[in-house]
């Protein structure tokens, strides 16, 4: 069911209707699934399933919206896959533990977090599209690229790292002000992480200027990437429902599920806001 | 190296970012050595450090091998066989970016003479035998400083293959290819993978300006012909102890 709707949608050009601005201009003939070379032994064609990505920085909003968009998507009968940051077997832990110390360099930095990637890639999602799966990402290659390019790391060298990566189907990215993701940070963990405040750049020592400048950088690679990528850009200082709402449309006309509502269960209604 | 993306006309790059390790922008100078298992390098190198220790020299010496940081996730993969060519890659990478970034870049600007026991060469020979494309490798170490000599060391298979068979009682499993299927034996499948390594390093002599060592010739003689070189391509005054 979900192969008949993909060869139906899938490959036409991106067509969601952004929160803001214009969509981005992408080239006309059908993307190939992978930016270039795939991955050694992966057969694009076997890849049935549908990868979702949702890309923000941190409190635009994003879990919440994999956590609804889940639930959603099985209740339409569909099975879900995540995939995240740092949650990889392989490599997961010893990236918690290296950003812990904070004595690593922003080049093994870099690729450790490209082996992370890598490994939740080949041996869990792969295996997720070729059972037809949907996968939904919370952050994908671009927030690593974005960190990486702030820090000088060339954005070509970037994207040949990444480019045996598999390409979305849809790219959304909640985007807020930087002012607007400090006040939700805040509320949420009483304190600013020193990565999320860039705090290895050395911007400021004031931690609110340091968390501000360093997401106005990621920001503007964000606005680079988008272009680049052709981001479906939602505004991700609406509320939980209409971002949503906005998601599911998107969502549901790529996969061609008819009907869009939706009411968070019991279970995750303290999310609908 | 620049790689082509095919998205990338679709928008302009907002401020060129830095390029890092540019080549010779540094005092130092670095020396390596390449070859498969049992070539002789590494005796050979051992060799060429204590003429320079001995010396007085200004030297350091680093190798191809985990370091603490990728060290579990390595044994980890290994361990239950998780590794696939480009997660295998990517972690040496990253165990080779930590070493570049805190060890040889470090003591290059501070104008030490680098010695370094297998180098991106390794990466490019034995990951691109795994399947992964040249063009993503070369593309993966280009923050590597270019070395000022890299010896290559090149010992027929039949004699390679027997030194490192008969000096270790049992072949571990990456170690001799057995992810790649193609033999169930692990001597014959350690035998196929060490010869598509050395026809990767063929191919590089030229493109890479490798200086070819010929392994099987006698040690003290072979490490005679290294020292010249090294004397002639590097100004090792410049790592000679002060005088006071």
């Amino acid at each position: 069911m979900t192969r008949s709707a993909k060869n139906t949608i899938a490959r036409l050009p991106s067509n969601g209707r952004p929160a803001k601005k214009k969509a981005a201009a992408r080239p006309v003939t059908p993307p190939s699934r992978f930016y270039g070379t795939p991955l050694p032994g992966v057969k694009p064609e076997e890849l049935s399933g549908t990868l979702i990505v949702i890309e923000g920085t941190d409190g635009s909003g994003r879990s919440t919206q994999i956590y609804l968009l889940t639930e959603w998507l099985e209740s339409q009968g569909f099975a879900v896959q995540t995939m995240g940051l740092r949650r990889s077997y392989l490599v997961g832990e010893d990236i918690d533990a290296l950003l812990a110390e904070n004595a690593v360099t922003r080049m093994t930095l870099a690729l450790m977090y490209s082996t992370d990637f890598f490994d939740q890639l080949e041996r869990r999602i792969l295996p997720a599209l070729r059972s037809g799966l949907i996968v939904l990402a919370d952050r994908y290659i671009f927030t690593l690229i974005a960190r990486a390019a702030v820090r000088g790391i060339g954005r070509d060298y970037l994207h040949g790292i990444y480019e045996t990566a598999l390409r979305p189907d849809l790219t959304f990215w909640l985007n807020v002000r930087p002012e607007i993701a400090f006040d939700r940070e805040f509320k949420k963990s009483q304190t600013i992480s020193y990565w999320e405040s860039g705090r290895d750049m050395s911007l400021s020592n004031d931690l609110f200027q340091s968390f501000i400048r360093y997401q106005s950088l990621i920001k503007r690679e964000f606005e680079y990437l988008s272009k680049r990528h052709g981001f479906l850009e939602l505004d991700g200082e609406s509320s939980v429902s209409s971002v949503n709402r906005v998601l599911r449309h998107r969502i549901a006309s790529h996969l061609g599920i008819r009907s869009t509502q939706y009411q968070p269960s019991h279970a995750l209604a303290h999310l609908w806001r | 190296m620049v790689i082509s993306t095919p998205d990338i006309s679709a928008a302009a790059d907002p401020a060129p970012a830095k390029q890092p390790a540019a080549k010779r922008a540094y005092p130092g100078a670095l020396v390596v050595v390449e070859g498969i298992d049992g070539s002789g390098k590494s005796t050979q190198l051992y060799l060429l450090k204590r003429w320079l220790e001995i010396g007085g020299y200004r030297i350091h010496f680093t190798e191809w091998n985990s370091s603490p940081l990728v060290k579990s996730a390595t044994r980890r993969g290994k361990q239950r066989r998780l590794l696939t060519p480009t997660t295998f890659s990517l972690l040496h990478a990253a165990d080779f970016a930590d070493r570049c970034e805190r060890q040889i870049m470090p003591l290059l600007h501070g104008g030490y003479l680098v010695l370094a026991d297998r180098y991106v060469y390794t990466a490019f020979a034995r990951d691109g035998a795994r399947g992964c494309s040249p063009h993503w490798l070369r593309n993966l170490y280009s923050f590597a400083p270019a070395p000022d000599i890299t010896f290559y060391f090149r010992a027929p298979l039949d004699v390679a293959v027997n030194r490192i068979v008969a000096g270790r009682p049992k072949l571990k499993y990456y170690e001799a290819g057995m992810d790649l299927g193609i033999s169930l034996d692990r001597s014959e499948s350690f035998r196929i993978f060490q010869e598509r390594i050395l026809n990767n390093y063929d191919q590089m002599v030229e493109t890479d300006h490798f200086v070819l060592m010929d392994g099987t010739v006698r040690v003290n003689k072979l490490q005679k012909l290294m020292r010249q070189i090294v004397g002639e391509k590097i100004a090792l005054e410049q790592f000679a102890p002060k005088k006071k």
